[in-house]
């Protein structure tokens, strides 16, 4: 425990020292914040059918993560084997589990960080009408899923290169294969493969996330699809030590 | 307190170390020396766990590094070749990370962190980011982190290369303090670290120990026999003959300038003894008596790592060309 914790702490401090974080964050939210701007000006419509606007949010924002969560994690495994600080840090009485856990932790934390001040936008809405908190939490719940989901995955990229662009680039192309997966569900006629998809279709569960719909299915699959990425990071980087 | 066992490690077809067998004795510091490439990295490597071996079995402190790695790796502390530390952190904040890595307690943090500083003088770049210093204190905030967690196994990859003159001597000085508290591995390719540093010597050259021994006994088995230079005042009569006389004396030549002679002796003589009596007795003033310095650890080290690929062609002339093109 130990040692995840001291790799936690070290990695979340690199966070929040690196220019890029900022840029990150800056990025993230203007442009969550023009989504939100658009949305409620839209909404205001008066030919406009209405609904909850941090339900249309959420739906809008997801697609976010394609992008964020490369330049979060594509760092944290792959600097580490390019300046080879690897070799202190795995000398010391540490497992590759545990340093695949810390640094998981820690971009999960600031992942979270960065969707943080999106809460204003809820409060904002509050000001003026009455806000259903059910569907908002479970919206930020699956927000939070997706996101430890995708981020597992871009530590699986990092962990397989000492190259953050390779890494970055691995992380998107898996990302946007389970994107491509969710778009293949809407549009196949099969209705056997609609129905498998189904499982996978990321749009449809922001969907039902962001209506205040919480399926245990749907835990169940961010849940073990983050910690299968997680265990084959740990994997990939047990293997470095034999070739 | 370290027993290397058969250590082999292949890299695909490369046999990088082939089947090393050492040990380091408690309180002792042992040199591992050999060429570059020669397989000392990779034998280090695996010494701290860093590398799983492919053949073979280490144990640290009587714990074996594969069947309980965590615990044999706390009583090791290491300093790679070209130390890597995060360039963004402080040096106490490193330290303090790198306490929380080897499970001290906050307690012992406290007190290890600062004499750690202290022993590594680091006090005046405490408070400094580790991106902005130089060279030989990024070597000693190496050293620090090794003996951090007071590990009774210091292992040393090179840990002056890349330095300048006085910060060698500095970083020596500090490996010398800690060769007192510590068992110590200490791997270089420069020869009077060893003389100066080390208690034995392995020569590693292509993966295999070629030699061990003390640097003494290595210098005596492999320099012809030793020498005493001696030199008189005035032109004593007859001292060609007299010292030629003396036990244990081979042969006397003329040295260089008036009345300087040198003698060669069997192997484990001194005649120095002797020739002071003789000396006394016929009346001679001595000037001069030392023992001659045979050949260096160096000249052991350049016929060891270098005559092979000519030993191998002399002593197969008619061997086919393959083995010797390499």
């Amino acid at each position: 425990m130990n040692g995840v914790l001291a790799t936690f702490r070290r990695e979340l401090r690199a966070y929040f020292f690196s220019p890029l974080a900022y840029v990150v964050l800056f990025f993230f939210l203007v442009v969550t914040g023009f989504i939100f701007v658009y949305l409620v000006g839209q909404l205001n419509n008066p030919g406009s059918p209405g609904g909850p606007p941090l339900g249309f949010f959420f739906r809008a924002t997801w697609l976010l993560l394609l992008l964020i969560v490369p330049v979060l994690t594509m760092r944290l495994i792959s600097e580490e084997l390019r300046s080879g600080s690897i070799e202190v840090l795995m000398t010391a009485p540490i497992t590759e589990g545990q340093v695949i856990g810390g640094k998981f932790l820690a971009a999960l934390v600031f992942y979270g960080f960065l969707w943080f001040p999106t809460f204003i936008y809820a409060l904002n809405i509050h000001l003026y009408e009455k806000v259903d908190w059910g569907p908002v939490g479970a919206g930020y719940l699956g927000i939070l899923l997706i996101g430890s989901f995708f981020l597992a995955i871009g530590i699986f990229a990092s962990s397989m290169t000492r190259s953050q662009l390779l890494a970055a680039m691995i992380t998107v192309a898996l990302v946007f294969l389970m994107f491509l997966l969710s778009l293949w569900g809407e549009l196949t006629n099969s209705d056997l493969l609609k129905k498998a998809l189904e499982h996978v279709n990321i749009w449809n569960h922001i969907d039902e996330f962001a209506s205040g719909i919480v399926d245990t299915r749907r835990l169940v699959f961010y849940l073990s699809g983050t910690l299968f990425f997680l265990f084959l990071a740990s994997r990939a980087l047990e293997d470095k030590k034999w070739r | 307190m370290i027993e290397a066992q058969s250590l082999s490690r292949r890299y695909g077809d490369f046999t990088a170390v082939d089947g090393i067998s050492f040990s380091v004795k408690e309180g002792e510091i042992l040199g591992m020396l050999g060429p570059n490439g020669a397989g000392k990295t990779t034998t280090i490597r695996m010494i701290t766990g860093f590398l799983p071996p492919t053949g073979g079995t280490v144990t640290v402190a009587g714990k074996d590094l594969f069947e309980s790695p965590r615990e044999a790796r706390r009583q090791v502390g290491y300093l790679p070749e070209n130390i890597s530390l995060y360039p963004e952190m402080r040096v106490s904040e490193y330290l303090a990370y790198r306490a929380r890595l080897e499970g001290l307690s906050r307690a012992e943090a406290r007190q290890a962190i600062p004499s750690a500083i202290e022993r590594c003088l680091l006090g005046d770049v405490r408070l400094q980011i580790i991106g902005t210093l130089s060279k030989g204190y990024r070597q000693r905030v190496g050293l620090a982190t090794a003996i951090l967690h007071n590990p009774r196994v210091l292992v040393l990859d090179e840990p002056t290369v890349g330095l300048d003159p006085k910060q060698i001597i500095s970083i020596r000085e500090l490996i010398r303090q800690l060769g007192r508290e510590h068992t110590l591995l200490l791997s270089t390719h420069i020869l009077p670290e060893v003389e100066l540093l080390c208690d034995r010597v392995v020569i590693i050259d292509r993966g295999r120990i070629i030699a061990e021994g003390t640097p003494e006994s290595l210098r005596e088995s492999w320099t012809g026999n030793p020498g005493v230079r001696l030199a008189l005042k005035g032109a004593a009569e007859g001292a060609a003959e007299a010292l030629a006389a003396l036990p244990g004396v081979v042969t006397v030549k003329p040295g260089a300038g008036d009345g300087a002679w040198l003698l060669e002796c069997e192997p484990g003589s001194d005649p120095r003894e002797a020739v002071f009596r003789t000396a006394v007795e016929r009346g001679w003033v001595l000037l001069e008596l030392a023992r001659e310095r045979g050949a260096t650890l160096e000249d052991i080290f350049v016929r060891l790592t270098t005559h092979d690929a000519a030993a191998a062609q002399a002593a197969e002339p008619a061997a086919s060309g393959e083995e010797v093109v390499s």
